[in-house]
């Protein structure tokens, strides 16, 4: 006799759940501030799998603090899985046992207190991930049970309004949702009908209207008055070296100075070779500030963003053929589509890093920061899946010399992985290291790998203040080294080359040099930005850009 | 072929170093530095503290022309120890005073009617947070040096102040330079006391956040101060906008130059004391509250607008707003 | 228990050495993680002579380096540098070094 299984329990505990919420639960979907703490207790297990929208940028932070303040009687050993804990209230939830266990992307300000946690037994680790792939398994084997969101907006039938900086929303939602999962939105604002239905309120349980709203961090900013002569040295060679050289129209900059140095200096220096619809004409990118005077230079013809930037809305909405905009006429932006276009839509990733081995591995991990890396480690690394064609990926596969090795005689694109960075960091600490400080790591925090954003066979370009190593030409591991040991400078590891191998390679065209380049280095200063501050910024956007408090100088 | 003079009128008052600035206000070519870099007075006790030393310590000091006008100069780097005035710093600014008004003692002498063009000047290109903790009692020292100077000037030597650089003036220089006849001003200049970060410590974030910019802009930036009248010209930020600033002060008669200034008279005094009142009776909690009670009807919109927008439709605080 | 600043010493030859054209030239601010040179003529048979006083140690070799590498690549002769340091890395004092140099043409 067939035994019988229950094959809906998911739904019978959903509705079990959500039964112990209805006291608190008014007018459709609403519940006052109030009686967060309340909800939280009634729909939450001990050991479940919840997310907290800890997103790279936005933070729902109401209700991570509602959470912390659940009785821990009740509410215990959650397995957290969330994008970013950069708020020091995800790290105290460990503290005092309402979370255990962590599967994450990004630690931010708080790799810290994470590597603490773990040393102290508070924190179990489950892995770090790139953003992506936590998207990925969140539909696999990290499904949320509940999942704690924010939005700007939000109705009585449970719709909301995700706006310009939807980030992870939609993913987490869905993944939630289609597996019987409770969704609680914290959200700015309760109205009658939200500016657009970013995510149908028959997907939401429950809508707290938050008592302020909620945070969010511009990290996609840098400010023009902080980018130096060697920043502007570097992006010249990495648009002429790079960019002009194989014809890279799509890409993904990771945030930082040097990249900002680039953007800024594509109306000038990128004009004068003449590039401009050569280059840079689609990116997978947040709405960086420094890319303004480019786009109003007409250099860009489109951008899919992961999340938006404060200040940049009105911008964003003024350039509907730049932006996405909704057909109410304000920006969407989401995480994991643009996750996905770096990754396979792009032929060049390019961004800083703090070490890179004598191998060319990539990390910006230290000994005592479990940091995470975001979405470089999805973005940097080549694209195995794809199958279409652009120049620059024909053209990087060619120079791929080792591409053969288990192909045979089957050509292939590649995808541009490029690091930039000073062979010395501020206070002479050495960028290119004989080994990781992620080794260490790995040993403190018990890790099972030491954590890499970036490995030696996805790279394929270094650039230093030395020059460019374009790795992906050399013929074996040892001219790699041999390779990277020619930009590293004067580091340990840059004192080790050999000046005859050095030169031979520049006879190769593996390491170009800013000579090599035809780049005048007195021409590498500051003059060369095409926006020298925020207020020149403003200035670029016709005041469309309205920077936020901390950025304004005037 | 353009001469480093000319390159260095367009640049960026705010980015150039202080020798830029020095060379660029004065006529061309005319600008002779004084106790520069050649003498290597570096300050002696910066090394006893392991710090590292600068060939001028952190002031450009000299003399040009502008015209028929002798200029008797003195810049201040930034980026050296914020621009702090040690030893030798506090010494150069002084002497530079003190060698103006000696010049104007032996031009007169030799020339009592020498015509006012011909008269010398002093311009100081403040970029500063004040006294130099590493010599605290000598930088105190050269504040109340200063001050003596600028006594012994009055009625002889016009000195203007110039204010448009990264650090601001701030600390013991913020009273400097509200001694001196004019302040000319940047939007991107900052004028005050007491600096951001340390009202912050000592008053709490509530009360002011040093990391609101924009707060910071409104209370010390120079479109403020233009508001409240603490600076006579407003300017692009341009080495030639403020050079061409300073020209139209230096041909105005002494007497009216004098008449400029924020003190030096019982009305000026008595004009300062009814801010304080009003400040008293209105507790205002930002900038903009007292922009508004100078007659601005939108002063949110003050901050961004353009400057030359900003120059022509803004209202001043004047005494009749200060009421009675 | 004073600090001090530290004096380093170097005396290098070019492989082609230009004699250094002007009597005296000063470039740089000493902002942090930044210098300043003056370089002055000085005979001396061809060489140069750099001195470089700092707040950080350790570094000789590197400075070194980057000095061999500077008079090399550009002749420098006959001329006495003194460089006030404040924790520069190698790519800024390089680069400072050359904006000295081509301040004087």
């Amino acid at each position: 006799m067939k035994k019988t299984r229950q094959w809906d329990t998911r739904k019978t505990d959903y509705l079990e759940r959500m039964s112990g919420a209805a006291p608190y639960i008014s007018q459709g979907k609403v519940v006052i501030a109030e009686n967060c703490v309340n909800v939280l207790e009634a729909v939450i297990r001990p050991f479940d799998r919840v997310n907290i929208e800890g997103n790279n940028q936005k933070q729902a932070d109401f209700l991570a603090e509602s959470l912390i303040k659940c009785n821990t009687q009740r509410i215990h050993d959650l397995h957290m899985v969330q994008s970013a804990v950069p708020l020091p209230v995800h790290l105290d939830m460990f503290e005092i046992g309402i979370a255990k266990k962590l599967d994450f992307a990004y630690g931010g300000p708080m790799g810290g207190r994470v590597a603490e946690a773990i040393k102290t037994g508070k924190l179990e680790l489950g892995a770090i991930h790139t953003y992506l792939e936590l998207f990925a398994r969140y539909f696999i084997d990290l499904t949320p049970r509940i999942s704690l969101v924010c939005a700007y907006e939000g109705d009585a039938d449970g719709n909301l309004y995700t706006g310009f900086n939807t980030e992870d929303t939609p993913v987490i939602v869905e993944a939630t949702k289609f597996s019987q999962g409770i969704v609680i939105a914290q959200v700015n604002k309760l109205v009658d009908k939200v500016t657009r239905v970013d995510i149908p309120g028959e997907w939401v349980d429950v809508v707290i209207e938050s008592p302020k709203p909620f945070f969010v961090e511009p990290l996609f900013t840098r400010d023009p008055a902080n980018i130096t002569d060697t920043q502007v040295l570097m992006a010249m060679m990495a648009i002429k070296g790079i960019y002009g050289e194989y014809g890279v129209k799509r890409l993904n900059h990771g945030v930082g100075f040097n990249t900002a140095a680039i953007e800024l200096i594509l109306p000038t220096y990128g004009e004068e070779l003449g590039l401009k619809g050569k280059i840079c004409t689609e990116f997978a990118l947040n709405p960086h500030p420094t890319l303004i005077p480019a786009i109003e230079s007409g250099w860009v013809e489109s951008i899919y963003s992961f999340g938006g930037e404060l200040g940049m809305q009105k911008y964003c909405e003024a350039r509907g053929d730049i932006f996405s905009l909704g057909p109410d006429g304000t920006m969407r932006s989401n995480r994991a589509f643009s996750q996905t276009a770096g990754h396979y839509a792009c032929d060049m990733f390019i961004g800083g890093t703090l070490q890179i081995d004598k191998y060319g591995n990539s990390s910006t991990a230290t000994a005592t920061r479990v940091a995470g890396f975001g979405g470089a480690p999805n973005m940097g690394c080549d694209a195995k899946g794809r199958r279409h064609p652009s120049d620059a990926w024909l053209k990087c596969g060619e120079e791929f010399t080792t591409q053969g090795k288990y192909l045979g005689s089957m050509p292939r694109g590649k995808k541009l992985v490029v690091q930039m960075l000073e062979s010395f960091g501020e206070k002479m600490v050495p960028g290119f290291v004989d080994e990781l400080d992620a080794w260490q790591l790995a040993q403190n925090a018990n890790l099972a790998l030491p954590p890499v954003m970036i490995y030696a066979d996805d790279l394929t370009h270094i650039l230093t203040e030395e020059g460019i190593a374009f790795i992906h030409k050399c013929e074996n591991l040892e001219e790699r080294m041999a390779a990277i040991r020619g930009v590293a400078g004067f580091t340990e590891v840059g004192l080790a080359a050999k000046p005859v191998e050095t030169k031979a390679l520049r006879d190769k065209g593996i390491i170009k040099t800013p000579e090599d380049l035809g780049i005048d280095r007195d021409r590498a200063n500051r003059s060369l930005l095409a926006a020298k501050n925020v207020k020149e910024l403003v200035d670029w956007s016709d005041g469309l850009y309205d920077p936020p408090d901390r950025f304004r100088n005037w | 072929m353009t001469s480093k003079w000319e390159k260095f009128q367009q640049r960026s008052f705010l980015e150039s170093n202080a020798r830029t600035r020095a060379i660029g206000l004065v006529d061309s070519g005319s600008f002779t530095e004084l106790a520069g870099p050649r003498h290597r007075i570096t300050s002696p006790h910066l090394p006893l503290l392991g710090e590292a030393v600068e060939f001028d310590d952190g002031i450009v000091t000299g003399v040009g022309m502008i015209g028929k006008k002798p200029v008797f100069v003195a810049s201040q780097e930034g980026r050296f120890i914020g621009g702090s005035v040690g030893e030798v710093h506090g010494a150069k600014l002084v002497n530079i005073v003190h060698l103006a008004r000696k010049s104007y003692d032996k031009l007169l002498t030799a020339n009592p009617d020498l015509p006012e063009e011909k008269r010398p000047a002093v311009i100081i290109s403040f970029e500063t947070g004040g006294v130099r903790l590493h010599e605290a009692n000598a930088g105190l020292l050269a504040h109340a040096e200063l001050m003596d100077q600028f006594q012994d000037c009055k009625g002889k030597v016009p000195i203007i102040s110039l204010i448009g650089s990264r650090v601001g003036c701030f600390g013991g220089m913020g009273f400097v330079a509200a001694a001196t006849d004019v302040i000319i001003m940047s939007q991107f200049g900052r004028l005050g006391l007491t600096g951001p970060e340390v009202i912050e410590e000592e008053m709490g974030k509530d009360e002011f956040d040093a990391s609101d910019r924009a707060l910071v802009y409104r209370t010390t930036g120079g479109r403020h101060k233009y508001i409240m009248g603490d600076c006579n010209i407003l300017v692009e930020d341009t080495i030639t906008a403020f050079r061409q600033a300073l020209q139209e002060v230096l041909v105005k008669p002494y007497v009216e130059i004098a008449t400029m200034g924020c003190i030096g008279s019982l009305k000026k005094v008595q004009s300062q004391l009814k801010l304080v009142d009003l400040c008293a009776r209105v507790s205002p909690k930002d900038a903009k509250d007292i922009w508004k009670i100078a007659g601005n009807d939108n002063p949110d919109a003050l901050t961004d607008m353009p400057l030359d927008v900003f120059l022509q439709t803004v209202k001043h605080l004047t005494n009749s707003d200060q009421g009675e | 228990m004073s600090k001090q600043l530290h004096e380093l010493i170097f005396e290098l030859k070019a492989e082609n050495p230009t004699d250094f054209p002007v009597d005296f030239s000063h470039f740089g601010v000493v902002g942090s993680g930044d210098m300043e040179v003056i370089i002055e003529q000085k005979a001396l048979a061809g060489a140069v002579r750099i001195k470089i006083v700092s707040p950080v140690t350790g570094y000789d070799e590197v400075w070194r380096r980057v000095l061999e590498r500077f008079v090399n690549e550009t002749g420098i002769a006959n001329a006495s540098l003194e460089i006030n340091d404040n924790n520069a890395t190698p790519v800024v004092v390089s680069l400072r070094l050359r904006q000295a140099l081509s301040e004087i043409v």
